[in-house]
């Protein structure tokens, strides 16, 4: 621990990190544009300059130095004392946000970044509110940098953060600084886009609305939407995020700093991949079928429904047996439930993990970085909680199965019930089962999409999208992630979990961490959640 | 979508043989023990490509990025800072007249409209002969000597709008007097396919050693 004094006050703060970081901490809003923690430091944007007490090369004595120091780029050391309430910065970060402004468009009606926009911030926290710029501005055109952004040249701030990005994090170096002085600007190489697994990134990282997200590009006005924090069920890695919608309607995800997972990145498959949420082909009502009759029970008889029909099952039928297929994509606590309700009624029925989606190898990056060096990795598991349900099996204990074994034991009619769940993104019953599946005499097929199983099952239950539940996955290293809910259900559709909740016998509203608290009595693991820590209120 | 953007998804179209020859990278590698990265060849890297093939354009950026084993995003990067290096071809000879202050003041304005005047030319252009190009510059370190010019690396001090008709018609207006540095030694003449003594483009050391 370091003591520092900023602005009078006395200020511990962690040994190695800088100025900046500490003030941020300790709750000083000092702007700043090119400095973030994720990357090497520049020191070029003069935003967060500082004074900082010296000794007088003569006299030794110690004064404040006249020239102002970047706070971004000076480490904190016992006894060093800085200000920043002073005339000398305040009139520099009014000075620099000046001239920040003095070339730059004031298209924030139709600039995505308004809302979150660091100039707009600034310039109205630390600059002046009228402009002495008599001349005509720079007209630069926009750039069509690659697939997923654009680049409005005019609107930079030049704070190469962007750059830096692709050089120490992606480590594909698409982006430049080309040209000198004012006519500096962003640039690719022509035919050389800016086109790699992280590049959303960028847009998070540019603090001005020059690199925007074509995805998002005039959807919707940022302060209309409501951010929730969650976890990205894209791979094992579970990088925390933030859901951020408007009218039950997803716009675009955004990550969260963990420094456990996922630091301050995710990658683009997982924060472009939410669209079926959105799909309309989804299941969004449960369905009971007898013969060729086909019935909507209401919700609140659903539960009702299913112990009956299990229990009389198994009641009728003289050696029963009973599958259930969890699936990478459930919740642990959605997976609980299911199971405690099976294995009420059929203490012996076989548990059976579902398909776990795998794609390519694990990718990191930088290209060829190991240890210490890898800033970022997408694994190949293209799923949330494979690991969560390992645990889930391990403790359930019994019967077990891979899902191969258990198709191939269902289309011999080993099983005479069984419920069997999706909720996969994309089609996930790759060889044929529909044999399999009409072996059995009482099926639930609970899935977000339709499927071989869902067109055979008694009765068929709509999964809910992540964004749609809550609860936790525990990723690849077994940290157990809370996600919670954003967004409603689809007309019709009920979460998850609380259908399962009242189907286990638990009565009242479902939470995942009401489950959790249960489950830890059995399953200690659960006592303990990772939760991405806090962020100082003024970095970004 | 309804409004421009500046395409940067497809490659600037530009002839597909090799511009650099072997010779060439293999002069672009010697350069390599000097430093501890090879990317710290750039600057001798490009001041090679652009002696030689007169320009640097975007297949020989890629070509260079390719030698050094960097993105040719970085050879623009560099390449972009310095206005000494061309991405496209320019004439034979080309006069930078300076713009800065001590210039501006002693008439290098009427020396440079002299100047297009009698080439027929504006800035950044290139006479149909290809002869000249005509650019300006911040000063040219000669201010004590104002109004000055260079053409190529040669320094012409106190010019002024009457001297540009005998200047233009001079054939060794460029050519310098001071030693040549060893830092860009022209390659061996077999080893590179154009010609390098006879051609005013080739002559090119670092501009300031002409001063
Ligand atoms: S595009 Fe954004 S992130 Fe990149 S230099 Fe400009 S302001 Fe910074
Ligand atoms: S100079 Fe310190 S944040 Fe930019
Ligand atoms: S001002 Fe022209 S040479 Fe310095």
């Amino acid at each position: 621990m370091a003591k520092i004094i900023i602005d009078n006050q006395e200020v511990e703060c962690q040994e190695g990190i800088t100025v900046l970081q500490a003030a941020s901490k300790a709750g000083w809003d000092v702007p700043h544009y090119c400095f973030h923690p994720g990357l090497s430091i520049a020191a070029s944007c003069r935003l967060c300059l500082m004074e900082q007490k010296m000794p007088h090369p003569q006299t030794r004595e110690m004064g404040w130095s006249p020239k102002l120091m970047p706070a971004c780029q000076t480490p904190v050391r016992d006894g060093l004392e800085v200000r920043f309430a002073s005339d000398k910065v305040k009139q520099n970060r009014a000075n620099c946000l000046e001239f920040y402004l003095l070339d730059h468009p004031l298209d924030c009606p139709v600039c995505d970044q308004a809302g979150e926009c660091h100039l707009q911030d600034y310039s109205q926290r630390f600059g002046n509110a009228e402009s002495r710029m008599v001349d005509q501005k720079h007209v630069t055109p926009k750039k069509d940098i690659g697939p997923k952004t654009l680049l409005y040249t005019d609107r930079c701030v030049l704070c190469t953060r962007c750059v830096r990005f692709t050089q120490e994090i992606s480590g594909t170096n698409e982006l430049c600084l080309t040209n000198r002085g004012s006519k500096n600007e962003i640039d690719v190489f022509p035919g050389r886009p800016l086109d790699n697994p992280l590049q959303g990134n960028v847009v998070d990282l540019c603090p001005v609305g020059c690199l925007l997200d074509k995805s998002f590009l005039f959807k919707r006005r940022v302060w209309e939407l409501k951010g929730t924090p969650s976890t990205c069920p894209g791979c094992a890695m579970g990088c925390s995020i933030r859901v951020d919608q408007a009218d039950e309607h997803v716009y675009r995800l955004k990550p969260r700093y963990n420094p456990k997972v996922n630091d301050w990145w995710m990658c683009d498959e997982g924060r472009f991949g939410f669209e079926y949420v959105h799909d309309d082909k989804r299941i969004a009502a449960p369905v009971v079928r007898r013969g060729k009759d086909k019935t909507t029970p209401e919700w609140q008889d659903l539960p009702g429904i299913l112990k009956t029909r299990f229990e009389t099952h198994v009641r009728e039928h003289e050696g029963a047996s009973v599958a259930v297929v969890l699936s990478p994509f459930m919740a642990c606590e959605e997976a609980w439930l299911l199971i405690r309700f099976i294995r009420d009624i059929a203490p012996s029925a076989v548990l059976v993990m579902g398909p776990v989606p795998v794609e390519g190898e694990d990718q990191q990056f930088p290209a060829g970085a190991t240890g210490d060096a890898v800033k970022f990795t997408i694994l190949k598991e293209k799923c949330p909680n494979k690991r969560g349900i390992e645990m889930l099996l391990e403790a359930a204990g019994g019967e077990t199965l891979a899902f191969d074994a258990f198709v191939e034991k269902a289309t011999a009619g080993e099983f005479s019930a069984g419920w069997v769940v999706g909720g996969y993104p994309k089609a996930w019953v790759e060889k044929p089962v529909g044999k399999a599946a009409a072996k059995f005499e009482l099926l639930v097929a609970q899935d977000m999409f339709e499927n071989e199983f869902t067109a055979a099952a008694d009765i068929v239950l709509p999964a809910c999208a992540w964004v749609e539940r809550d609860g936790s996955f525990a990723n690849h290293a077994g940290l157990i992630q809370p996600f919670a809910r954003s967004i409603e259900p689809p007309a019709g559709a009920m979460r998850d979990g609380q259908y399962l909740f009242e189907t286990a016998g638990f009565e009242g509203i479902y939470s995942g961490e009401r489950v959790r608290e249960l489950m830890a009595a059995t399953i200690p693991a659960f006592n303990e959640v990772c939760e991405a820590p806090p962020v100082p209120a003024h970095t970004h | 979508m309804a409004w421009k953007a500046l395409d940067r998804l497809t490659p600037v179209a530009e002839g597909e043989a090799p511009l650099l020859s072997e010779a060439l990278r293999e002069k672009i590698r010697s350069f390599f023990p000097r430093y501890e990265t090879k990317r710290a060849a750039l600057l001798p890297a490009l001041h090679i490509v652009q002696n030689t093939l007169g320009h640097v354009s975007y297949q020989a950026m890629e070509e260079i990025a390719e030698v050094l084993d960097i993105h040719p995003s970085d050879v623009l990067d560099t390449l972009s800072f310095y206005t000494h290096f061309w991405t496209h071809p320019k004439g034979e000879k080309v006069i930078t007249v300076c713009r800065s202050l001590s210039c501006e003041v002693m008439g290098g304005k009427e020396v440079l409209d002299e100047i297009k005047k009698q080439l027929g030319i504006g800035l950044h252009e290139t006479t149909p002969d290809g002869k000249y190009s005509l650019v300006t510059e911040e000063c040219l370190a000669g201010c004590d000597h104002s109004a000055c010019l260079l053409i190529n690396e040669k320094l012409h001090k106190c010019v002024k709008p009457e001297d540009v008709a005998k200047l233009l018609a001079d054939e060794n207006n460029d050519k310098i007097d001071s030693e040549r540095s060893d830092l860009f030694d022209p390659p061996p003449e077999s080893a590179v396919t154009k010609t390098d003594a006879s051609d005013g483009t080739s002559d090119a050391n670092e501009a300031q050693e002409g001063n």
